[in-house]
């Protein structure tokens, strides 16, 4: 669900990138962060809560909330909202609370 | 470790037009952004400001970041800028504890300006983390500054100016937005935004709030009821809106963390948006030499922003030395606007949170 | 009430509509800003002096008649979008209106639309006259609309569409359009109930809720008759709703 056309902004796309989201093959651009690339794919829920394993997605967009935690290659608690997109990057939903670093 | 004259926290319009009037007198200055741009706020907003030619009035938002930015670089002798740079701590003793792309550094700066902006509040209702119920901030961040659409149909919660803004950028992106709904019994935005989205059919719908939100795996379903004059639900008045996002848009209170670490002294003021730092009317806080300007100072726009932080950064500047025989000259010329920006009914609010925390003649 | 639901009201409106005699002078500009709010441009852009000189920020703009010329150049500095410019002189019939539009695609111009009134309900077809989109007016295109005369203070937004062409079902059930209804007007059918005995609008399976509305409309529309004063078709049971379609107006909720 990208926007194509705007009235106001023109969005410049970098170049196309790879990266996989439990294990299949997705697609964004450069300038992406992991949230925006997920979402414009229409992937919404990007992971459970602990305790009551409630579907979870981003919230605030900026990386105030944690709401929107990852495990990016192999490093689990990433903030995918504001982690910018890399190639080849491996997304997995995080299982329980993650190693803290 | 590091040092330097003056450290600009946050870039947007506040902290930019302190940078710029702070080099602009001779100081030397960084500034520091978490994000990876400068502009803060400004580089979502598509739409025209309100104020006048002094705080850029019918430029859009995303322009006048671009503007502030031109006008920085006039002084970039004097300026350092650092992006996608989070100030992590801010000491007692004055230190800076700074984070760069995963590097961790020390700064001691003689002067801080605090300009951190204001995060989003949230609202509590059953099933409010189901995903697809997004902050207003977010929905515009993924719209305007990633090009994503954040679904198809919208349901805005809140109509002070961001909800109704957010709506009509919403449509503009081409996202439907299926009613925008508010517990206060008005409108709370300016009356013109609220015209402008409601001849596009958007229904306004005042003292209604959300009941309940539906959803397997995301949102599906909202169901909002009407509020009586004591805004309480009136059951029987319910009714189901079918959409994928629903937008939460209640308010924002000030980013003041690294206020309260620093020691300033901190008043809870309503009307400001939450707790907010004693200042006097240089724009010190209670703190020697930090200093404050924008929404982490009291939530209120980007034309007070502006001017609060050009307030901000002449002040700094000039208790380093700086300032010529101008200065009273500028200051009294900031108060000044400041004054005529919040003159009017939508000013009282401010005016009144404010009186709260101003002390005059230094604290 | 306008600070409930966005919809200025009828006596807001009359505050601020310039006189007929005004209106049949040429183009002028019609300001629907009814708040004190910190804001100015219009006033600022105004290179004629007709918007009066703002003491504070938090002025409300009073526009003097006699010098605006409509020249349009505050429509495109109002960040509320609340200045619009009507011209009753455009011919004798219609008005044109001109609307800041800042959506895409942009209408084409000599194309119909569907106009709409403050609060996006359908008010008439609309014949797009212009679509100005220089660069100093900074992304904000202006859209002059021709409208009947009577409609230069309803019209306010469009919807690209153009619900009311002749090709518009008005009547889904039966498969009555708005050509043929146009037809039958003009061959002299005058009531409802006229227009629902030779065409059947109206007797199928939704009993009329789609239709009664449309056809009142477009008689009140080329008969001059009031809508309020029209004689009713006789209802009969059973009254079961369906979804009104996009030119009805829809529900608010809906
Ligand atoms: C939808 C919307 C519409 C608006 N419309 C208008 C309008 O029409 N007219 C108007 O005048 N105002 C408007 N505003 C308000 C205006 O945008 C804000 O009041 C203004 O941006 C406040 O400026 P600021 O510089 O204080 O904060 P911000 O613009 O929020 O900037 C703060 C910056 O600080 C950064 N930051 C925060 N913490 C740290 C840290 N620890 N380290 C480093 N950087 C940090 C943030 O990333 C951000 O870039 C609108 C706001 C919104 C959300
Ligand atoms: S239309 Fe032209 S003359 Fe009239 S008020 Fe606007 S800017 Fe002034
Ligand atoms: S520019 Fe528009 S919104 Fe601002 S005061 Fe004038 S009419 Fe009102
Ligand atoms: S969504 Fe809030 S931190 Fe990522």
């Amino acid at each position: 669900m990208r926007i194509e056309e705007h009235p106001i902004l023109s969005f410049k796309r970098g170049k196309k990138i790879k990266f996989y989201f439990d294990g299949k093959e997705y697609e964004g651009f450069e300038g992406d962060t992991i949230a925006s690339a997920l979402h414009a794919a229409g992937v919404k829920v990007l992971g459970h809560s602990h305790n009551h394993k409630r579907p979870r997605g981003f919230y605030c967009a900026i990386g105030n909330c944690s709401s929107c935690l990852m495990t990016v290659d192999g490093e689990p608690n990433v903030r995918v909202c504001i982690e910018k997109l890399r190639e080849g990057m491996m997304v997995e939903t995080q299982k329980g609370k993650g190693v803290l670093k | 470790m590091k040092t330097v004259e003056i450290a600009v926290i946050g870039g947007g319009p506040a902290g930019l037009s302190a940078a710029i009037n702070a080099a602009s007198l001779g100081a030397k200055v960084a500034i520091i952004e978490r994000d990876d741009q400068l502009g803060g706020q400004l580089r979502k907003q598509t739409h025209m400001f309100f104020g006048s030619k002094e705080q850029y009035a019918s430029t859009r938002g995303v322009d006048i970041a671009v503007m502030l930015q031109e006008e920085l670089k006039k002084y970039q002798d004097n300026v350092d800028v650092y992006t996608d740079t989070t100030v992590l701590g801010l000491y007692e003793d004055g230190v800076l504890t700074i984070e760069q792309s995963g590097k961790y550094m020390k700064l001691k700066p003689e002067r801080i300006i605090v300009a951190t902006g204001a995060s989003e509040k949230f609202l509590a209702f059953p099933n409010n983390d189901l995903p697809g119920i997004y902050g207003a901030g977010a929905v515009q961040t993924l719209m305007n500054i990633y090009g994503v659409k954040p679904g198809n149909n919208v349901l805005m919660v809140g109509a002070g100016n961001i909800g109704l803004i957010v709506s009509y950028q919403l449509m503009q992106a081409g996202v439907n937005v299926k009613a925008i709904i508010d517990a206060a019994p008005r409108i709370g935005g300016y009356l013109v935004h609220a015209s402008k989205v409601r001849r596009m059919g958007i229904p306004i719908l005042t003292s209604h709030t959300v009941k309940y939100a539906y959803g397997k795996d995301s949102l599906e379903k909202v169901t909002i009821w009407q509020l009586d004059e004591q805004w309480k639900p009136i059951p029987g008045t319910e009714k189901d809106f079918e959409v994928d996002v629903m937008c939460i848009s209640v308010g924002l209170s000030p980013l003041a963390e690294l206020l309260w670490q620093a020691g300033c002294k901190m008043v809870y003021v309503p009307e400001l948006g939450g707790h907010v730092p004693l200042r006097d009317e240089n724009m010190e806080t209670s703190v020697k030499g930090i200093y404050i300007a924008g929404d982490v100072a009291g939530v209120e726009e980007a034309s007070s922003a502006i001017v609060e932080g050009r307030l901000a950064g002449l002040c700094a500047a000039k208790s380093l030395g700086y300032a010529n025989e101008d200065f009273e000259k500028m200051k009294q010329e900031y108060l000044q606007q400041l004054h005529s920006l919040r003159s009017g009914p939508v000013g009282e609010k401010i005016i009144k949170g404010l009186s709260k925390v101003t002390v005059q003649g230094g604290i | 009430m306008l600070e409930k639901t966005g919809i200025p009201t009828k006596e807001d409106i009359k505050s601020i509509t310039p006189s007929e005699e005004r209106r049949r002078k040429g183009p002028v500009a019609v300001i629907e800003c009814f708040q004190k709010i910190p804001c100015n441009p219009c006033y600022t852009s105004c290179k004629f002096g007709a918007i009066k000189e703002f003491k504070d920020i938090n002025d409300r703009p009073v526009v003097d008649f006699d010098k605006c010329t409509g020249c349009g150049v505050c429509v495109v500095n109002c960040p509320g979008l609340a200045i619009f410019i009507i011209d009753e002189t455009y011919s004798d019939t219609e008005a044109l209106v001109k609307i800041p539009y800042e959506f895409i695609p942009l209408p084409e111009e000599g194309s119909y639309v569907t106009a709409l009134n403050r609060e996006g309900k359908p008010v008439c077809r609309a014949k797009v006259v212009k679509v100005q989109n220089a660069k100093s007016q900074d992304r904000t295109p202006v859209v002059s609309l021709a409208v009947p005369k009577e409609y230069s203070m309803e019209v306010r937004f469009f919807n690209i569409n153009d619900y009311f062409s002749d090709n518009t079902y008005i009547c889904r059930c039966e498969e009555l359009t708005l050509g043929e209804l146009r037809e039958l007007i003009r061959m002299g059918y005058r009531t409802l109930d006229e227009i629902k005995r030779i065409s059947r609008a109206g007797m199928g399976p939704c009993q009329g809720r789609t239709c009664r509305q449309l056809i009142m409309q477009e008689l009140a529309k080329t008969t001059g008759q009031k809508m309020e004063e029209m004689p009713m078709t006789t209802f009969r049971p059973p009254v079961k709703a369906i979804k009104l379609g996009a030119l009805a107006g829809g529900d608010d909720n809906e």
